[in-house]
């Protein structure tokens, strides 16, 4: 008796594991979508508003059950990879890595999109619009026409830089806003030698991005390029290598001058420092900070309210000191309209790959959008304006679960929320942060001000696959060296560090880099031609 | 059972029937061992390969040595290969004595609570995942906001921050520091256990001729443990090609680059942050055939000086 009940509890543990298969009517498909988890309280979003809203308005009159599959925001890449190796990746794959869908591309592994896209997708194409898919085409096959591999997400707004310093230390140092980097060192020694937040003073909120150490660094130092010696061709052959543009090391000079003064944190290289970073800055211990245009009112870390809180009269507000005098232009790199790459697997039957195209062509329809992105009016945002953007949008907190959203992730053919046209996209960012409107209103137009489109390639770069993350991390130990070295040593210092970018494979990918421009395959924009 | 005869199985021919159950209850570790050990190494032939994660290794285009010619042509294999064995060794060093001398300490210890709360308070460090251990050495070894440096300088002992975590041998002391400090109280069990084998007539005889506690622990614990020393000696040089990843990845920063750039994060970065899957499994397996020799080397050196060995 007993070892029947065993064998009985073995054997449905045993089927247990293999798990209830059911089978949808007939005429019905599965079609799985690739989700973001971000992990926000509350959200399941395997099982959110946006999914029933979504399946009952355009799977179930299509018989198509959809199923949001989630992947943790932060790891995606890597989840991705694995489930697309694995053959088990979601009909419809979404990802930030670049490298990913070229390989993705490059290993043949799936589905050319042009025919379903012209069939199934009418609403899609005018959404995203010719030029912006030009970025998911290349010639993959070599025959001389561009075939479509991706969609790119539309970049609602591609702000990117956002430039901040401290209204009330101007006020105490009596100066104006600087306009250029001599204004704005004069400003950053007048509040170290002032002591402004006592000896904790570190003008400069700055840390290595260790991930891609120049991203962020040469939003200053391109300051001092000189682009009287830069011609188009240089810019795009150095798009990974800005320390090596004519005029930058003067930049990096600078850095190293404002270290040895106590300007920048000693502590700048250590990775994982961004909370005492953090910490500074809503101590109020910096007096100027550089991350994205809308940074310092986010509701995840809000610079400006904690400031407030510490700090009487604090306040943060936009500032534009970087100034390119061979150029005359304040530079600033913007993001290129396109955002995430949408891909659709070859294990993917050809009957769900058509019903993922209906699936995003449903999405493009401009009050299916909107539902998507924005909820239901008194639960998820007060009302509309006379423009029919909402206003009192809440917080994921103030909503119920069973309401609560990620507009970005879920609709994600728009990187941004969408409300028809370029002004009124425009007006909608700053209508969330009540109380600093304008401020935002001022960021956004600093960081649009002589704005470029940051340099991508629609070809397979091998040396950047091979050699890419090796350059990167020279770049961030050239980057420690050259701001914490000697003043003295700096020329020396500069130039060993240069040389080392270029044997870790930064030589190998500038010489491929000229060659993708020379063949005409570039994206970008080059100051110059601003 | 009546007036049967009772049916006695010979030893040899029923060993199955006998202990059945004990095998049953080995399948599962045996199962585990082949699924999860034995089966991905398959995998390694991938390093022969120009893989193409939709063809798999079976479709894969074959090219011989190629991902190890590219990976060790880097010039940044060398460093973290030279990394990798100097920061072990250091490792060893500093690292093998400690759990043997805690272990004797710990053994001398009289009051039984005093002795249970210092092992649970030395054996914690071990279940701290790098990352959290990483924040505490940025608060502890921070220049100037560390506590350390802090503290000195504000006492005026030091008029420059202790570059603890920002110079190259600086760093390298507190990464073998934290490491010892991290593994120390765990590394105790094994010794313990040994010391607890050993013969108790042995101190009362050690004793009776009149050795003090000095002298007993050189002339009757020491040797008693002799054996697990060695045993625990052969694996840790075993070990000397690998090197985990989290510990040096946490500590480690762009400011020390040339000191903290190990076989492991260098992996990271040739071959998964690129999904260059190949090139990944090409270094592991240099690694586990460096680590193989070494491990066999060591074991034979010790047979040769008649100790025991592993095998």
């Amino acid at each position: 008796m007993k070892k029947t009940l065993a064998i009985l509890i073995s054997l449905a543990l045993l089927l247990g594991i293999a798990g209830p298969a059911f089978a949808e009517g007939e005429d019905w498909i599965t079609l799985r979508v690739e989700t973001y988890d971000r992990e926000i309280a509350g959200l399941d979003v395997t099982n959110c508003w946006q999914l029933k809203y979504a399946q009952e308005h355009f799977g179930d009159p299509n018989h198509i059950k959809l199923e949001f599959v989630s992947y943790a925001r932060w790891t995606e890449g890597d989840l991705l990879t694995t489930a697309l190796a694995g053959g088990t990746a979601p009909d419809i794959c979404l990802t930030y890595n670049g490298g990913l869908v070229q390989q993705c591309i490059d290993d043949e592994g799936i589905w050319q999109l042009d025919d379903l896209l012209n069939t199934y997708g009418p609403n899609l194409k005018a959404f995203l619009g010719e030029e912006l898919l030009t970025y998911g085409q290349s010639d993959h096959d070599g025959d001389g026409t561009v075939e479509q591999w991706y969609l790119p997400a539309r970049r609602i707004s591609r702000a990117n830089v956002g430039n901040f310093i401290r209204e009330d230390w101007l006020k105490a140092l009596n100066m104006e806003k600087p306009t250029n980097i001599e204004e704005f060192t004069a400003y950053l020694r007048a509040a170290k030698e002032a002591q402004l937040a006592g000896e904790n003073t570190t003008p400069v909120s700055f840390g290595i991005y260790a991930p891609d150490p120049m991203y962020n660094v040469r939003r200053w130092t391109d300051a001092w390029v000189d682009f009287s010696q830069v011609t188009k061709e240089d810019w795009f052959a150095y798009a990974r290598n800005p320390e090596m543009l004519p005029g930058a090391k003067e930049g990096f000079r600078w850095l190293n001058t404002l270290y040895h003064e106590g300007i920048i944190p000693e502590t700048f290289a250590l990775t994982d420092n961004d909370q005492a970073n953090d910490t500074a800055l809503i101590m109020g211990y910096n007096g100027f900070f550089s991350q994205q245009p809308d940074q310092p009112w986010r509701t995840d870390k809000n610079y400006e309210i904690e400031l407030e809180k510490n700090v009487e009269g604090g306040h943060w507000v936009t500032v534009n000191p970087f100034k390119n005098e061979s150029l005359n232009k304040t530079l600033h790199d913007m993001y290129a309209p396109a955002g995430l790459s949408i891909i659709i697997p070859l294990t993917t039957s050809e009957d769900v790959a058509i019903a993922a195209m209906k699936y995003m062509d449903w999405m493009a329809i401009p009050e299916n959008m909107f539902a998507m992105q924005n909820g239901i009016e008194g639960i998820n945002y007060e009302g509309l304006t006379e423009d029919g953007i909402p206003y009192g949008v809440k917080s994921a907190d103030a909503v119920p679960d069973e309401n609560k959203m990620h507009a970005g992730d879920i609709c994600f053919i728009s990187n941004g929320l969408c409300y028809g046209d370029d002004a009124k996209n425009a007006a909608a960012l700053a209508l969330p942060f009540a109380g600093y409107e304008e401020d935002v209103k001022a960021s956004y137009a600093d960081s649009l001000t002589d704005a470029w489109t940051q340099i991508s390639f629609p070809v397979s770069i091998q040396s950047e696959t091979d050699y890419g993350a090796a350059v990167k991390s020279a770049q961030g130990k050239f980057l420690a060296d050259v701001v914490s070295c000697d003043a003295d040593k700096f020329d020396e210092v500069f130039d060993a560090g240069i040389q080392d970018i270029l044997n870790s494979g930064a030589a190998q990918m500038i010489e491929e880099f000229r060659a993708a421009f020379q063949a005409g395959n570039y994206r970008g924009v080059f100051p110059g031609d601003l | 059972m009546t007036g049967g005869t009772i049916k006695r199985k010979t030893p040899g021919t029923g060993w199955f029937s006998r202990d059945w159950r004990l095998y049953l209850m080995l399948l599962l570790p045996v199962a585990f061992y082949l699924i999860f050990c034995y089966k991905p190494m398959i995998g390694v032939i991938i390093a022969f390969q120009k893989f193409n994660m939709f063809k798999g290794m079976w479709g894969s285009k074959w090219i011989g040595l190629d991902n190890f010619k590219f990976v060790m042509s880097m010039p940044d294999f060398p460093v973290a290969l030279k990394n990798t064995l100097w920061l072990n060794f250091l490792g060893l060093i500093a690292g093998f004595p400690v759990p043997i001398i805690l272990a004797i300490l710990l053994n001398e210890l009289r009051c039984i609570p005093f002795k249970k709360v210092s092992q649970t308070l030395l054996y914690l460090p071990h279940f701290l995942s790098w990352i959290i251990i990483g924040g505490m050495v940025l608060q502890i070894f921070s220049p100037k906001t560390g506590v350390i440096n802090a503290t000195l300088l504000k006492w005026g002992w030091i008029d420059k921050s202790i570059p603890f975590l920002t110079d190259g041998s600086h760093w390298q002391g507190t990464y073998t520091f934290i490491g010892v400090w991290q593994s120390m109280g765990w590394g105790t069990i094994l010794y313990l256990s040994a010391i607890t084998g050993i013969n108790m007539e042995l101190f009362e005889a050690a004793k009776i001729d009149g050795a003090n506690k000095l002298q007993q622990i050189w002339h009757v614990t020491l040797p008693g443990i002799r054996s697990t020393i060695v045993v625990l000696l052969i694996l840790n040089v075993g070990q000397m090609m690998n090197i985990s990843f989290d510990r040096p990845y946490v500590l480690g920063n762009p400011m020390v680059q040339n000191y903290c750039d190990v076989l492991s994060t260098f992996v990271y970065r040739a071959g998964i942050t690129n999904s260059q899957f190949a090139r990944a499994t090409a270094i592991g397996l240099f690694q586990s055939v460096v680590g193989l020799i070494l491990i066999t080397g060591a074991n034979l050196i010790t047979k040769k000086l008649g100790e025991e060995g592993i095998w």
